[in-house]
């Protein structure tokens, strides 16, 4: 498994491509929202943790569609290649080479997103004189950004095998618009719910609170009250929606194997 | 390390029947496994390999079941695997490649992984191209490439499947006369369906039709199949009706003909000494279609 993840991880994060998306994507999202600034109103910017959880409610609103899209032809790739006939005479583990290629392409996939991120932090504490923003970014990346990208790189390695990457990378989209940031009165979403990969109830729940059930919205009974247990029972689903995306992957192997 | 295989069938998902009850036993040393594309070879080379699961029957190789889990695990720690279909990383050196290949195959010791893999680059002939990416390779490299990973645990049992298909000439050559080279101990079973690679190589065959085995022992037996069969006729008229024609090649005016037939075609047609793909055809001729 550390062997497959290293691989996964080097060929990942070494495409110029992946780090080129990123780059003309958060250019966008720089020039539109105020990533500079990182005012979103009511927070106060000048506190580090407020202004790293600003940033993080920035660049979660679109980065993950790069990061999902950039997965999405990773898991069919030694199956493109012709390399699957070897790797699957190996006696190493099948799960755990699954495993292994899941943590690589995702860890690989979410370094420019962390570069961005902690390049914001690192840009804050040197003109605010504040070090603890460096602090304060890891915390929030792990906990608010790290377990939504979970789910979703797992998304995104399961979503190929039903459909062409291509298609899948559309829907992606679709579905990131739909479920993480349209408004909950537009129409029946699973934003803002523990469904949701975009970590508002670790944000909220675990950091400022104020945030919780929407009656007037479908779907209200996924929006309980954001609390610090609220919000690890989101990381727990994250992680479970993960989990059961990569138990599906493994199963469809396990049926192309017969 | 000896296979046998019992009744082992390969149904796919359609009822398509690509394997029907084998009945192999492949001795150490060099073994040719013989059929035309679509027999079976790569489907049976699979379920060999680990990757495939039988519809039924027995399969064990050095006495271990491969169809349960531990069983497969134990072949695949003394098997090296040449797919038909290979493939690389084309951005990765050879080196590189190996390397990865080799810590998946639990070579984790740095030095000794090093040392191997120098080792096999030279085996291969590749020493002076190591370090260069794999998207430049010619197939034969590549197949070359193919045989290093399959060798780098110093297997037992090595299965190659089709490894010859498209080089050329020489590369063909140097890479069957690697593949001999290799057996000594070990097992290689070589899938293919060019006759000629096998008659090169191996002195025991089997010869897969349909998914049904129809011959297996050693090449001198599947040569004397066409004893007193093969003919050869010289003649400017029309290509003789009877029998089956091997070859046909212009001379001065006529065309010289190679016949597969139970009798004399024609008066004047003269017997020949039969080769390997002389008691090929032969078979295949009366195997069952």
């Amino acid at each position: 498994m550390t062997a497959t993840m290293r691989y996964e991880y080097l060929m990942q994060v070494r495409r110029p491509t992946l780090w080129l998306v990123y780059l003309l994507v958060f250019a966008v999202t720089a020039a539109t929202l105020p990533f500079w600034s990182l005012d979103l109103g009511g927070r106060d910017p000048g506190d580090p943790r407020s202004a790293m959880l600003s940033a993080a409610d920035i660049l979660i609103a679109v980065l993950p569609m790069v990061y999902g899209c950039m997965i999405a032809d990773r898991p069919g790739r030694d199956r493109a290649l012709g390399v699957d006939g070897v790797l699957s005479a190996i006696p190493a583990g099948r799960t755990g080479r699954l495993l292994g290629k899941y943590l690589g392409v995702c860890a690989a996939t979410a370094t420019p997103f962390l570069a961005i991120f902690l390049g914001r932090a690192a840009g804050y504490a040197v003109i605010e004189g504040e070090a603890a923003a460096l602090g304060w970014s890891l915390v929030v990346f792990l906990s608010v950004i790290a377990p939504g990208l979970a789910f979703l790189g797992a998304l995104a390695f399961a979503g190929p095998l039903l459909v062409p990457p291509l298609l899948f990378r559309v829907l992606f989209v679709a579905y990131w618009f739909w479920g993480n940031l349209i408004p909950v009165t537009m129409m029946p979403t699973l934003s803002h719910t523990v469904l949701s990969a975009t970590g508002e109830y670790a944000a909220r729940g675990w950091f400022e609170g104020g945030f919780g059930p929407r009656p007037e919205a479908a779907l209200d009974v996924l929006r309980p009250e954001a609390t610090p247990l609220s919000a690890a029972l989101w990381v727990g689903v994250m992680i479970a929606l993960a989990a059961a995306m990569l138990v599906l992957v493994r199963l469809h192997a396990i049926r192309s194997e017969s | 390390m000896r296979i046998q295989t019992s009744k082992l069938t390969k149904v796919y998902r359609g009822k398509v029947r690509a394997i029907d009850g084998v009945d192999l036993d492949v001795p150490v040393g060099m073994y040719g496994l013989l059929g035309s594309n679509g027999a079976g070879k790569t489907t049976l080379m699979r379920i060999l390999a680990g990757l495939l699961k039988p519809t039924s029957g027995r399969v064990v190789l050095g006495g271990h079941d491969i169809t349960t889990p531990a069983g497969r695990v134990a072949v695949q720690r003394t098997l090296g695997y040449l797919p038909q279909d290979l493939g690389v990383y084309p951005d990765l050196t050879a080196r590189r490649f190996l390397d990865y290949i080799a810590l998946l195959k639990g070579l984790d010791a740095r030095s000794a992984r090093r040392r191997r893999i120098g080792e096999l680059l030279e085996v291969v002939a590749l020493g002076e191209h190591a370090d260069r990416k794999l998207r430049g390779f010619s197939g034969g490299m590549l197949r070359r490439v193919g045989i290093a990973q399959a060798l780098l645990a110093d297997p037992r049992l090595l299965i190659v499947d089709e490894p010859t298909t498209g080089l050329d000439p020489e590369e063909r050559i140097r890479f069957r006369t690697m593949l001999s080279q290799l057996a000594g101990d070990r097992t290689v079973l070589l899938s293919t369906h060019i006759v000629e690679d096998v008659a090169q190589t191996c002195r025991d065959l089997a010869v897969l039709a349909k998914g049904r085995l129809v011959f297996q022992g050693a090449t001198g037996e599947l040569v004397s199949q066409a004893a007193g069969r093969v003919w050869n006729l010289t003649t400017s008229g029309p290509a003789p009706a009877e029998g089956r024609i091997v070859a046909a090649v212009p001379e001065g005016a006529g065309t010289r003909y190679r016949l597969i037939a139970a009798a004399a075609p024609h008066p004047h047609a003269e017997p020949v000494s039969p080769t390997l793909e002389d008691g090929y055809l032969a078979l295949m001729g009366v195997a069952p279609c």
